[in-house]
């Protein structure tokens, strides 16, 4: 009862928020205006993020802690942002999904609502400091109500997911297992418990890389002890994989962000059979995805291709043959790109997958390498299959 | 050249300038009436000629300070905004947003070149054990080759020939050898799991100090500034 009833008022803060924007847009916003002058300032390039988090950090030392060491990462994801909502202005509810989005997922890092006052104002230093004399009090005016329509997106949107779930979970690694030289296999026990469906990811920050968040899918579909497994790739200089296929993570307490993702089973079913393709640790969320077929009454039929550059590469294959032994519905092809005297299927995954036939009568569910992933789609979908038959998700995997 | 124009302005003025001082003379007292010590005079006038000296150099450089605040009051009142020009709050602010824009990057490049060496570091240790792997497993399917070879042979002449005194001792030979070299890829993948393993640990050592001493600059930074407060 007192849920729905805080939902209906953040749900009115929203809509009042779109409302004020429309009048905004019917009378004192100036799109065009507003675009310009991005542009103008946009022209100093790495500058401008440069000097809005410094007179940030400036003006409020205590936000600089919210930040990694390295800021390089961070001011494209400003710039990107700035660009993405100068250039959709004009599309309430695209931009409104969007800012939605973004308030929300920055309850992890410890954003709060005084924040938002505080990066107003040093974006509005910004644009002064870059527009020089083409800066007016009009365009002063523009942009204080564009962000005070951002901010608003932002916090209502916020403050609605509080009343849903903590900004991160506490998730402590109760077992660490190295499967090969650059795969280990985390079980983390996260607190409170965690609601997500298999297939999902979350973004995982280790307290030796603080305030670097890195996707990762869990491998299981909820179970009673509320375990989550993630099968961890070490990338080459990557910070945060380093970090958690150190030897001493056993008991870390990591911190989890909210599931999310879309990389999930249709419910219901769509009575199609299965196709899964899992290049190298992409076999996590499919790994999920199999455990919720395996609790279903009438599962489909599932064909899972798990594919790697060697035999060390297939790092789960032993557990998903267990699985294979014990469910007839499903069949655990291994292939492997990089060693010809492999004893089953040789060559990359798309070649493999697109040699054992037609699946166009599939659902099909891709996870791994983007160049893999992307390729292997382009063959199905040349052989037939229908874009709402391909499930993708595109991040987690391939970054460091 | 400052010092010569504030003494020309001096002049202009008809003022006493530190150089009168130093070339001032004083007609003696006639014999047998007091006067004063003449060292002990000469010596109060040069400390009086250094005090001059400070006066009209101090004088002259808030002279220009006057100028200067004068020049930007004007230039102040021409952008519309004569008081942050004046106080120049705005500019210490730009100023310590260069700096700390300067330092950001500077850390930015060192992060960036810690990835940078260990993702070289992990990549060669990666590229080392496929080459030992690889060489190990070339070793052991030579031997069992070797090992199946002579099976075969002995198999044969078990059958025709009563066996040489020897053969048993080139077996456990031939079988000593076979377990050291699969011992081999073992021993191996353990050194360069625990030599990669090493290196991490250093380096992520090397960012915790780094993580720890830029903390603690900010921690400086946020003391100073409640100070100032």
């Amino acid at each position: 009862m007192s849920r729905r009833a805080t939902c209906s008022s953040i749900c009115r803060a929203i809509a009042g928020a779109i409302q004020r924007q429309r009048r905004r847009k019917a009378g004192l916003l100036d799109v065009v205006r507003l675009r310009e002058s991005f542009a103008r300032v946009a022209m100093h390039g790495d500058e401008v993020p440069l000097f809005f988090y410094s007179d940030l950090f400036i003006k409020h030392p205590e936000v600089r802690e919210l930040f990694p060491v390295s800021m390089a990462a961070q001011r494209g994801h400003l710039v990107d942002a700035l660009v993405k909502i100068v250039s959709q202005a004009d599309k309430v509810d695209d931009l409104t999904a969007f800012l939605q989005g973004l308030g929300r997922d920055h309850r992890k890092f410890g954003a709060v609502a005084e924040h938002y006052e505080a990066v107003g104002a040093s974006l509005l230093a910004t644009l002064v400091h870059f527009s020089g004399p083409a800066w007016t009090p009009e365009l002063a005016a523009d942009w204080q109500a564009a962000y005070e329509l951002i901010g608003s997106v932002m916090t209502a949107a916020a403050a609605a997911d509080e009343q849903l779930r903590p900004p991160w979970w506490r998730g402590t690694v109760v077992a660490h297992e190295q499967r090969a030289f650059d795969v280990s296999v985390l079980l983390v026990r996260p607190e409170p418990r965690m609601s997500y469906l298999p297939g999902q990811s979350v973004a995982i920050e280790s307290p030796s890389r603080p305030r670097l968040w890195r996707y990762y899918s869990m491998a299981n579909a909820p179970r009673p002890d509320g375990l989550l497994e993630f099968h961890i790739r070490l990338i080459d200089g990557g910070a945060v994989s380093m970090a958690l296929t150190s030897s001493t993570i056993a008991d870390t307490e990591l911190r989890l962000g909210p599931p999310v993702g879309a990389l999930t089973l249709s419910e219901p079913l769509s009575g199609r059979d299965l196709l899964l393709v899992a290049g190298s640790t992409g076999l996590a969320p499919l790994k999920a995805i199999l455990d919720q077929v395996a609790a279903v009454q009438q599962p489909p039929k599932v064909h899972l291709f798990f594919g790697a550059r060697n035999a060390d590469g297939l790092y789960d294959l032993d557990s998903l043959d267990k699985m294979a032994a014990q469910h007839p519905w499903l069949t655990v092809t291994p292939a492997v790109s990089a060693n010809s005297t492999f004893a089953g299927e040789t060559g990359s995954l798309p070649d493999v997958v697109t040699r054992h036939g037609d699946w166009s009568g599939h659902d099909a569910y891709l996870a791994g390498p983007t160049e893999m992933v992307q390729e292997t789609v382009a063959r199905l979908a040349s052989a037939g299959m229908a874009p709402d038959q391909i499930h993708i998700e595109d991040f987690g995997w391939s970054e460091p | 050249m400052e010092r010569a124009l504030t003494i020309a302005w001096y002049d202009e003025q008809n003022r006493l300038t530190p150089e009168e001082l130093q070339t001032v003379t004083f007609p003696l007292s006639r014999l047998g009436r007091r006067g004063y010590e003449e060292e002990r005079v000469r010596g109060f006038l040069r400390l009086v000629h250094g005090e001059l000296v400070r006066l009209v150099n101090e004088r002259a450089s808030l002279w220009q300070e006057v100028q200067r605040l004068r020049q930007r009051i004007l230039a102040g009142a021409a952008d519309g905004d004569p008081q942050a020009v004046l106080f120049g709050e705005a500019d210490a602010h730009i100023h310590a947003v260069r700096i700390l824009s300067t330092a950001q990057v500077t850390a930015d490049r060192y992060v960036a070149d810690a990835q940078a060496y260990s993702s070289r570091v992990t990549e060669e240790a990666r590229l080392r054990r496929d080459h030992i792997m690889q060489e190990a497993q070339q070793h052991s399917d030579i031997l069992l080759e070797d090992a199946h070879a002579r099976a075969r042979e002995a198999a044969v002449s078990a059958l025709t020939l009563p066996p040489p005194p020897q053969t048993d001792r080139e077996r456990q030979a031939a079988q000593a050898e076979l377990a050291y070299l699969r011992t081999y890829g073992d021993v191996y993948r353990a050194h360069l799991r625990a030599y990669t393993e090493g290196v991490l640990r250093g380096i992520e050592e090397w960012e915790r100090k780094e993580a720890v001493s830029f903390q603690e600059a900010a921690r400086g930074h946020a003391d100073q500034r409640s100070i100032g407060r």
